[in-house]
């Protein structure tokens, strides 16, 4: 029965960290990359490492997951005015 | 007439059900409902619910106070912290203009 | 191990694994944020059948980290990255 488990986490592991690396839009791949360290802490839990599990959830997912976030809301607020390029009457103003 | 023991665990296993029924309903909800609102209904109250569920039947299993209160602490916080950040992502989804679900809106 | 604590945990992971669907369909970026706050819960309640399973009490501490995240990446998503297009 813990063979179906593994084999259910394994699977999952593989297929979230390929989604996370795929994926062309930056929130939904960050996203996957904080569901991909949640597996992946639960992963260490299977193997009897709880230490290296907290590491994994607080750091791997919780504060770099944090940080991603961040750069993916400073990247879409610095983006929106490049499409409209500057006008010459505000370039004189 | 079945012993203790044996009535004990039948209910430790009736929690566990019941906890799991609960996740699969949460995870039908986030994945079926139309919505950003009711699917925050469905994720923060029924697998809270299940985690609740799931708690219980392991403090009956271990049968200790200590562990029984440290499970009980971390579903009190669990449960915090997803009523908070329920409110955040319902707030958040309003003020940027998600239209809540009617089914007037769909006809 | 106690297969049915295993057969517990192979469930919830099951249940868990329906939130990728979300996570792909989105439509907004609420919607995968709420996948990832999914993923939080079930996995404190993996955490803590686990820790059943195999007997180390240690790995509760784990599950408190867990439900720390899941507040975490919200307030983070929330504060600073919601966007209605994505």
């Amino acid at each position: 029965m813990s063979v179906v488990f593994d084999i259910l986490l394994l699977g999952a592991l593989v297929w979230i960290a390929v989604g996370a690396l795929s994926e062309m839009r930056l929130f939904k791949s960050v996203v996957m990359f904080v569901v991909f360290g949640l597996f992946l802490a639960i992963a260490w839990v299977r193997l009897d490492a709880p230490d290296v599990a907290l590491a994994e959830a607080a750091i791997g997912a919780g504060v770099t997951g944090a940080l991603m976030l961040d750069a993916v809301g400073h990247l879409r607020a610095r983006s929106t005015p490049y499409p409209t390029p500057p006008r010459d009457e505000d370039a004189d103003a | 007439m079945p012993s203790l023991e044996l009535t004990v665990r039948a209910l430790e296993y009736a929690f566990y059900a019941a906890g799991a029924f609960f996740f699969l309903a949460g995870s039908v909800g986030l994945v079926r409902f139309p919505d950003v609102y009711t699917r925050l209904h469905a994720l923060t109250k029924s697998d809270n619910l299940g985690l609740g569920l799931v708690c219980v039947g392991l403090a009956v299993r271990s049968g200790s106070a200590i562990i029984a209160l440290k499970l009980l602490v971390i579903w009190l916080l669990v449960l915090v912290a997803g009523a908070t950040a329920c409110y955040l992502v319902a707030e958040a989804a309003r003020s940027a203009g998600v239209k809540p679900w009617t089914r007037e809106a769909q006809r | 191990m106690d297969p049915v604590l295993t057969a517990l945990a192979a469930f919830i992971m099951l249940t868990a694994l329906l939130g990728i669907w979300r996570i792909e369909r989105g439509p907004t970026g609420a919607d995968r944020m709420l996948a990832a706050m999914l993923f939080g819960t079930t996995g404190v309640a993996l955490a803590l059948v686990l820790a059943e399973a195999v007997g180390r009490g240690g790995l509760r501490d784990a599950a408190l980290v867990f439900a720390l995240l899941g507040a975490l990446t919200a307030v983070a998503f929330v504060k600073r990255a919601w966007g209605a297009g994505d």
